[in-house]
């Protein structure tokens, strides 16, 4: 870096020393711990049984699956805010981010009302013929989609917005007036310039989904089973504290992996 | 028996009585530990909060003038974290069973005083040197008394696995803990032979149960509210989340014939703050009158036996001590050695597609 970079880069210094004390001299701490046997035995039974693997398979599985949805429900609803009038935003914006601001836990619980055989859903549908049996919506893997769904849709949301809102009117003004019809303009217009924003969008739902556990415990009746329940386990029930940090290391690095794939794909697509 | 309590009771004052007016001397040298402003003690939270301050924090911080801070859950990964860093925060903890011997082995935990907590009234086997027994509870099984009217509910494990005659959706906790023992029981082993668990045998029969059980568990308090929703006709549960229903109203009764006895625990971290005060917390806690308080509040009686001549004969048919005959004791020292083994089979047995 020259020395007007570190000019500029000076202010951050408190921010990075936090972030140095606080963040990652804590993770390395605990990676620390995966090698602290002197080998990598640690990293073989993280990566060499089939229980783990199954575990990490289904994690990245629910994990693009939470994205994939929050990615159909979310743009639309990102671009809808981003154009509609200031008004019916603020009720949009209401809507996105009252949940972000209540606990996951007590969402996760409102959803058990909600879903249940004797929930408030399926005596709706029971009530109006429209089933005969109540649906199977809780304890299984619906359940634990619609409920990180929830969660997670803002973080989606918020990014796709932000992307809109930066595209320049003048040349979506310029394409309606050479003729471009709405499909045409949403084509080629307004997605390759919001690609950003998806990617954005996508990454920190994707990552955020790989760390979910009271969730899938508690709406997936056992049966669904993410990485994090069994980092959980590690640390607090066995105290197998190796291990546990192995297993984080080796969901770390996906997340990295994920990443970088993902941008070197979203910079190639976005060249115009 | 009375005159002993006598006694202990008379010691409690003398000692009080001499911090008052600041006696000193070797006999009383205990009594002169200065007063901290606040002891932490460390519990499972919910309903358990209010019950312990009710039965034992409201009289503590009477008696001494020394407030009780309270913090949940309890977790044994952060006790070895706190006691590893030198940062003991809590003066008193709650920790399960099994977790509590690991602990002593691991030499996380300081040794009760057996002048400052009198367990003389406890049963001689959970008068353990690291670890205050503090209630009994016992994992059994919860159903509607709707669907199972007149007693016609599933009386053992046999018949819990019994879907034929007993139809409906089950639910039981996400863990090996009880589970591996209702099934071994359910297929034949008596209650006093279930270890060393045989685990192919356990999870042979657990394989016939799996289909029909509909929610696995995580939390002590799904199973009451999965009953109350009527998601599920029976489930496994702890008995006080049932007592609890059921002293509201709810249409659930207990079974407790074969059910899984386990006793609570409290330890004191190694290098709490105030290793003295937390003795006292735990002499407090070991007091029969507060334990028959704790005991009408949640359905876990405490383990000084005198306590239950002090509970309402109204509460008496929902503590498990009742009942201890029908049940078994989980063994914690088997579960100790052998707990990560089970877990990591449970875990792979979970995965595995029915």
């Amino acid at each position: 870096m020259s020395s007007s970079g570190w000019a500029k880069a000076w202010p951050a210094l408190p921010a990075l020393v936090l972030l140095f004390a606080f963040f990652l001299y804590p993770l390395l701490r605990m990676l620390s711990f995966s090698v602290e046997t002197g080998n990598l035995d640690w990293y073989a039974k993280a990566l060499g049984e089939g229980l783990y693997l199954q575990v990490f398979w289904n994690t990245f599985q629910i994990a693009l699956i939470v994205t994939g949805v929050c990615l159909l429900l979310g743009y639309p609803l990102g671009f809808l805010i981003a154009t509609t009038t200031p008004g019916w935003a603020t009720l949009g914006f209401i809507f996105v981010l009252l949940p972000l601001w209540t606990s996951v836990l007590v969402r996760t619980y409102a959803w058990m009302v909600l879903l249940g055989r004797n929930g408030v859903f399926n005596r709706l549908l029971l009530d109006a013929g429209i089933v005969s049996d109540p649906l199977p919506l809780l304890h299984n893997f619906t359940g634990v989609l619609i409920g990180m769904v929830h969660v997670l849709l803002p973080y989606m949301v918020l990014p796709v917005y932000g992307a809109v809102r930066r595209v320049d009117p003048a040349i979506v003004a310029a394409a309606a007036g050479l003729g471009a019809s709405n499909v045409r303009i949403f084509w080629r217009i307004y997605l390759p310039l919001t690609l950003n924003g998806i990617f954005a969008g996508s990454v920190i739902v994707f990552v955020l989904s790989l760390g979910f556990f009271i969730t899938p415990a508690l709406l997936g009746g056992g049966r669904v089973m993410m990485i994090a329940v069994l980092i959980e386990q590690e640390v607090r029930q066995t105290l197998n504290w190796p291990f546990a940090a192995a297993l984080s290391a080796v969901l770390l690095a996906f997340t990295f992996a994920v990443y970088a794939l993902a941008q070197r794909f979203t910079r190639v697509e976005a060249q115009p | 028996m009375n005159i002993r309590n006598l006694r202990r009771r008379e010691a409690i004052s003398l000692l009080g009585g001499a911090a008052a007016i600041g006696v000193s001397g070797n006999a009383f040298a205990q009594a002169e530990l200065p007063k901290p402003a606040q002891i932490v003690v460390n519990h499972s939270g919910g309903s358990m909060g209010t019950a312990m301050r009710k039965a034992f924090f409201a009289g503590f911080e009477k008696k001494y003038g020394i407030r009780v801070v309270e913090t949940s859950p309890a977790d044994f990964g952060k006790l070895r974290a706190m006691v590893d860093s030198g940062n003991v925060e809590w003066d008193v903890t709650e920790i399960g069973g099994q977790d509590a011997i690991r602990a002593t082995k691991m030499g996380l935990v300081e040794k009760i005083d057996d002048k400052i907590v009198d367990r003389s009234k406890y049963p001689e086997n959970v008068r353990t040197p690291f670890v205050f027994a503090s209630s009994v509870y016992t994992t059994i099984i919860g159903y509607r008394t709707d669907v199972f009217k007149g007693g016609t509910q599933p009386k053992s494990w046999a018949d819990w696995w019994d879907v034929k005659k007993f139809p409906g959706a089950r639910s039981m906790r996400n863990h090996p803990v009880d589970n591996l023992e209702f099934a071994l029981i359910a297929d034949g082993v008596p209650m006093d032979k279930l270890y060393s668990v045989d685990f192919d045998r356990a999870f042979k029969k657990l394989d016939q149960i799996k289909p029909h059980v509909n929610v696995w568990w995580t939390t002590g308090q799904q199973p009451a509210q999965l009953l109350l929703d009527k998601e599920v006709v029976l489930a496994t549960g702890w008995n006080g989340r049932f007592y609890d229903i059921i002293k509201k109203g709810a249409p659930v009764e207990i079974e407790w014939n074969q059910g899984a006895l386990k006793q609570g625990s409290f330890v004191i971290p190694k290098g709490a703050k105030n290793v003295y005060w937390a003795n006292k917390m735990l002499a407090e806690m070991s007091v029969p009158q507060q334990q028959a308080i704790y005991a009408t509040e949640l359905g876990y009686p405490g383990l000084n036996l005198e306590s239950l001549n002090f509970v309402d004969a109204k509460v008496k048919p929902y503590l498990p001590t009742q009942y201890i005959d029908k049940q078994f004791w989980i063994d914690d020292s088997w579960w100790a050695e052998n707990g990560n083994k089970a877990l990591e089979l449970w875990n792979a047995w979970m995965l595995k597609k029915a």
